[in-house]
Order: structure tokens, then C-alpha cells, then sequence
């Protein structure tokens, strides 16, 4: 009964209703939005590396080794010297040794040297394994494999030469030493998509003419005469590995980071990871804490609105009063009124973020790399659209106690 | 935090300048804070501890008296027993394969005192294997006992679960057992990677679900 005496005042003020619902719905929206996003990019961000064990560097801060090597964010302070890898790699722990080599870059795109055991063994997303869509892995010395965000952007096609900048934003390009892209790999949401990757040994080999950073003038060494040079890297930038047992993980961690030859650094991607979140928690939660008070900056426009309307509205509970309604009854339908509304703008909030989320999806995947999954909603937006529901009964309880004193004295005594 | 949490690092760094040639670095020190690390792998759980001396028996001088060495024998007896300080659920069915603990001095890497255990039989720690230890450490006089030395005590352990899946907490009866400690930094390695944790004296029980 009182229900539907309260949608259909509701609905007899249609326009500021709607007004009130859809500043709800926006910021409910704007709310849940930020949640899926700030999920959305954890998960993209854990899931960039699975099934690595440690990753080896020189010693800095966990949080920069990984970022360095496995987002390509930043550079790393020193390298690793072969003569470590080596060392590192011969030990009986370690099951596989991935070399990463950083540094060089095409156009916006780092170019990572690597061994094939890179396509083997670097995991993403809960263990799923590289893809190469077109082509095949690079097979010759000059062979580079790209990523599929580096295919799109510049228009490449297997096939096509490319040509490897010294440095990552200098103009010396390394023209005299051409590569040939011999495969692309799928898309993985990951900064191998962004990745030029050739051998290790290519990367000695666009050097071999070049000395302090500058092409030594007149001097040119042809593609063939390269192949036929021994090419064996001075240093790596940072190595993945795999380890035999997890058992040996923490063993093999220690020893590398006692090495004392060379500082090194050893780091379990996992943990790091987990470290780097420790850091940006804190500008997260100022996100939801922004997005929290948009919502409850709606709710209380939502109150401003019922008080605004308990004036227009006197005669109205007067006349309840007359027809026998009891206080109570004018507070239960002004209470039902502002759940309803609130009710009604955080389900539309919902349905708006689903709506974003259809239109947003495939945008922010290939701008970003961050994927974001479409789950139905669960118990998390539930408890959201309730925890409005209640939020905004509490906020129109003051109008509402407002209403309650009025209408056992006012109304019968109009004075307009 | 406490106040008398410190990184004594700049101490051993005096300490260690004795040793000129030799490659010089040393790990952090931090009273009050041990490690853990658990990794697992079928059936089988390995466990490395490590806390400063401070945390576990108050002192980290070299131990000259009767009640100071018998403190460090007592602590490195009660540490060769993982599954009293780190409990798991019964359910787990986990036994103790192998043990070891002992004290480690940062500065020359002396075992103070050592000691192996290689079955689970818990009740087995009689008291001439201590006094075997006690007279070993006797002869074994160290020439830097009046250096600032800091120093840990270590342990080893395997454990062998039945059903590893229910480990779903950890519950650090570590704390009851040395009053000095005030937290444990815990890294756990499952099938699903690797994660890490802070367990701090006030809430001494890690929950582990949805790590299998």
C-alpha cells in the first residue's frame, strides 16, 4: 500500500526524481567503475609473469629489477656479466635460464635480446605460453620477432626490414646492420606486446662496428662476415629462471644474492610484485576514497531534494494526516521514496558500468594492455547497491524526522 | 612499531672493516624481525627460519656465562622443533623429516652451537647431546669477543604432509614461545607463485587460502 503510494509520488515528480536517480546512478557508476579498473590492473599487472621462479639482475631494489625486466619500465642500473650468467646458469638448482638484454629500441619500442628458450618458457596469464600468429621464431642472426602491439601501431608484416636504434631515444640508428621480422606474436595484454625481441647474439652483432657509442667511421662489417664472428655477449641486463624444485627456490635466491663475485640481486616475481602494490596502494585507495565521497556527495543531493520537496509537499502529508495516516506512516513513505531512488540509481549504476565496460573493454586493452574482465555481478556489487539502499535511508531519516514533527502540527493551518 | 627496533647494520659494518680484502657485504640485521620462508612441492614443505639473537634470547654478545650458554642450547633445541613454534592444521597431516638449528654470528660465520635432527621424533632431545655441544664449544674459543657481533639463530626444516592443501593457516605459537619477538616476514611459494606476508605479534595467524 505504502509502496505504491510511493512510486506513484515518485513518479508524480518525475523530472527531479530522475535528476536526483541519475546523479546516483553516475556516481555509483563512477564507483564501481574505479573498483573494475583498479582490479582490472592489478590482475593485468600480475598476470604480465607466471611460472618464473627468480629473476636474477644486478643488485638494486626488487621493485626495479622487475620493473625494468618484465615491464620494461625504467633501466637497470648495471648489468650482469656473462661470466656471472654463466656461473648462475651452471648451477644445479636452476631447471631453465631465460637472458633478457635491454637497452637498444625501435621507434617507441624497447628491443629485448633473448634466446629462444624466452618462447619456451616466459609464462603469462596463469601459465599460458607466447603464440606466434604469423611466421616462426627468429631462426637467422638478423631475425627479430615482434609483438603484436609493435605490429599494429607501425604496419609491419613478416617480411619487412627493420631497422634497431642505438639507445632507447637516440636518432643513431643502427642502418648498416637491417633485420627482417621473421614472426609476430599473438597478443598477450603484456609488455611483450610492446617488445621487439631478437637473439642475444644479434644485439653483440648490430655493435660489432661501434665503438663508445658511435659507429666507428669507414668501418663496416657485412652481414655474412658477422655471422661467421663469435658473438658472445659481454653482459646480460637481468636472466628469468626456473628452478628445479620450488624447494631450491629460497636456497638458490640466497646463494645468488651472496655471490660475491658480482653484486647480484635475486627476486621472487611474485613477492616484488606484491611489493610494487605496497606502493601504489596508497594513491588506490585515494581513488576509491574519491570515488566513495562522489557517492555520498549523490545521496546528499538526493536529501537536499526530499527537503526542498517537504514544502511543496505539505498540503500533500496534511492530507494523509486527515484521512487517518499516522505520523509514522508519512516517515515510512518518505523513507521508501529515498531507498527506492537510491535503490533504483545505484542498479542503473550498474548497468551503466556494464554498458562502459562492453564500449571501454577493447579500447583500454589496446591503449593500456590492462584487460578488463566482464564477471556477472556477484556478491561485491550486491552488497554495493544495498550498502547504498541503506546509506540512503539513512541520509533522508533527517527529512524525514522533519516531516514526522510537521505533519502533527502543519499543514492543517496553511498559511499561504 | 617499538622503539628499540633497530638496523644495527652500521655496527657490523665497524666490526667488519677488520677484514680489508675480502668482498664486504653483509645482510640486514633488524631486532625484532624474523624471517620465514615456506615453499612447497608435492607432499613435501621446506622451511627456512632465521631471527636475531635479540629476538631470541635476548642478548647477541658472545656467550661467556653457564646461563648464557644454556640459553642459546634451550633456544636452538626449542627452534629444531618447527611444527611447536609454526603450527599447521591437523588435517595437513604433516611430520617432520628433517630438522637443524643453529646460531650463526654475522661477522665470521661461527657456529656457535649446532644442532641436527634427523627424524621426527620429537621427545629425543637428550642431554648429552647438548653437553656434547657445550664441551665442543668449549675448546672452540673465538678471538672476537669483545668486537660488537650480531648474530642469528638459523633452522632448516622438511616436513612431510599427508594432504598439504589444508594447510590454510599458519598459527606462530613462535611468538608465545620468545617473548623478544614482535614480527616474522613470511614468504610463502605454492604451485600458484609466490607471496609475502608480515605477521606481527598482536595477530599471530596467517590465513593461506587460495593459495592452492
Amino acid at each position: 500500500m505504502i509502496l505504491r503510494l510511493a512510486l506513484a509520488s515518485l513518479w508524480a515528480r518525475a523530472l527531479t526524481v530522475g535528476m536526483t536517480i541519475l546523479a546516483i546512478a553516475l556516481s555509483v557508476g563512477l564507483f564501481l567503475g574505479v573498483e573494475k579498473v583498479r582490479t582490472g590492473a592489478k590482475d593485468s599487472f600480475a598476470d604480465t609473469i607466471s611460472g618464473t621462479h627468480l629473476i636474477v639482475g644486478a643488485r638494486s631494489g626488487s621493485v626495479q629489477l622487475l620493473l625494468y625486466s618484465v615491464f620494461r619500465i625504467g633501466n637497470a642500473t648495471n648489468n650482469v656479466s656473462w661470466e656471472s650468467y654463466q656461473d648462475v646458469a651452471s648451477r644445479e638448482e636452476v631447471d631453465w635460464i631465460v637472458p633478457i638484454s635491454l637497452g637498444d629500441s625501435h621507434r617507441q619500442f624497447r628491443v629485448m635480446g633473448t634466446t629462444r628458450a624466452f618462447f619456451e618458457h616466459y609464462k603469462y596469464r596463469q601459465g599460458r605460453s607466447l603464440a606466434v600468429q604469423h611466421g616462426v621464431v627468429m631462426d637467422d642472426l638478423f631475425d627479430a620477432v615482434i609483438g603484436a602491439d609493435v605490429a599494429e601501431t607501425l604496419g609491419y608484416a613478416v617480411g619487412d626490414p627493420i631497422i634497431v636504434a642505438h639507445g632507447l631515444a637516440s636518432f643513431t640508428e643502427h642502418k648498416d646492420q637491417p633485420f627482417r621480422i621473421s614472426g609476430i606474436l599473438a597478443k598477450t595484454g603484456t609488455p611483450v606486446d610492446r617488445t621487439v625481441i631478437v637473439s642475444l647474439e644479434a644485439i653483440e652483432a648490430i655493435h660489432v662496428d661501434w665503438r663508445n657509442g658511435a659507429q666507428v667511421p669507414g668501418q663496416s662489417t657485412s652481414a655474412d662476415e658477422i655471422r661467421q664472428m663469435d658473438l658472445v655477449p659481454q653482459a646480460v641486463t637481468a636472466a628469468l629462471i626456473g628452478v628445479k624444485s620450488p624447494l631450491q627456490t629460497f636456497g638458490l635466491q640466497r646463494a645468488i644474492n651472496e655471490y660475491p663475485e658480482e653484486p647480484l640481486l635475486a627476486i621472487l616475481p611474485g613477492v616484488a610484485l606484491q611489493e610494487l602494490w605496497g606502493i601504489v596502494g596508497v594513491a588506490e585507495t585515494a581513488l576509491r576514497a574519491v570515488s566513495a565521497m562522489v557517492v555520498i556527495t549523490a545521496l546528499i543531493g538526493m536529501m537536499a531534494t526530499i527537503f526542498s520537496s517537504l514544502n511543496e509537499r505539505r498540503r500533500e502529508m496534511a492530507i494523509f494526516r486527515v484521512m487517518g495516516a499516522r505520523p509514522r506512516v508519512i516517515v515510512t513513505l518518505l523513507l521508501l521514496e529515498a531507498m527506492l531512488m537510491a535503490g533504483i540509481g545505484a542498479i542503473l549504476g550498474l548497468l551503466l558500468v556494464y554498458l562502459g565496460l562492453f564500449i571501454a573493454q577493447p579500447i583500454v586493452d589496446s591503449a593500456y594492455g590492462i584487460w578488463l574482465p566482464i564477471t556477472p555481478p556477484g556478491l561485491r556489487e550486491a552488497l554495493i547497491v544495498l550498502a547504498v539502499v541503506v546509506a540512503g535511508a539513512i541520509v533522508s531519516m533527517i527529512p524525514a524526522w522533519r516531516a514526522y514533527r510537521l505533519s502533527l502540527a502543519d499543514g492543517m493551518t496553511v498559511k499561504t | 612499531m617499538p622503539s628499540f627496533r633497530m638496523i644495527a647494520l652500521p655496527l657490523v659494518c665497524m666490526a667488519a672493516t677488520a677484514q680489508a680484502d675480502e668482498t664486504r657485504q653483509l645482510d640486514a640485521h633488524e631486532h625484532g624481525i624474523g624471517a620465514l620462508n615456506v615453499a612447497f612441492d608435492g607432499n613435501t614443505v621446506a622451511m627456512e627460519f632465521q631471527a636475531p639473537g635479540a629476538d631470541i634470547v635476548g642478548f647477541e654478545y658472545e656467550a661467556t656465562s653457564q646461563e648464557d650458554r644454556t640459553a642459546i642450547e634451550d633456544a636452538v633445541a626449542t627452534l629444531a622443533k618447527p611444527l611447536d613454534l609454526f603450527q599447521v592444521p591437523a588435517a595437513a597431516e604433516c611430520s617432520v623429516t628433517q630438522a637443524s638449528s643453529a646460531l650463526i654470528t654475522e661477522d665470521a660465520d661461527n657456529h656457535e652451537e649446532h644442532h641436527d635432527h634427523d627424524d621426527h621424533d620429537d621427545e629425543d632431545h637428550s642431554e648429552h647431546d647438548h653437553e656434547k655441544h657445550a664441551e665442543h664449544d668449549d675448546h672452540e674459543e673465538h678471538d672476537h669477543a669483545a668486537a660488537p657481533s650480531h648474530n642469528e639463530f638459523e633452522g632448516a626444516y622438511t616436513l612431510s604432509c599427508a594432504n598439504p592443501a589444508a594447510i590454510d593457516t599458519l598459527t606462530f605459537a613462535y611468538f608465545d614461545v620468545f617473548p623478544n619477538a614482535l614480527e616474522i616476514e613470511v614468504q610463502i611459494i605454492t604451485p600458484t607463485g609466490a607471496k609475502a606476508y608480515e605477521v606481527e605479534r598482536d595477530a599471530p595467524e596467517l590465513a593461506l587460502s587460495g593459495l592452492f
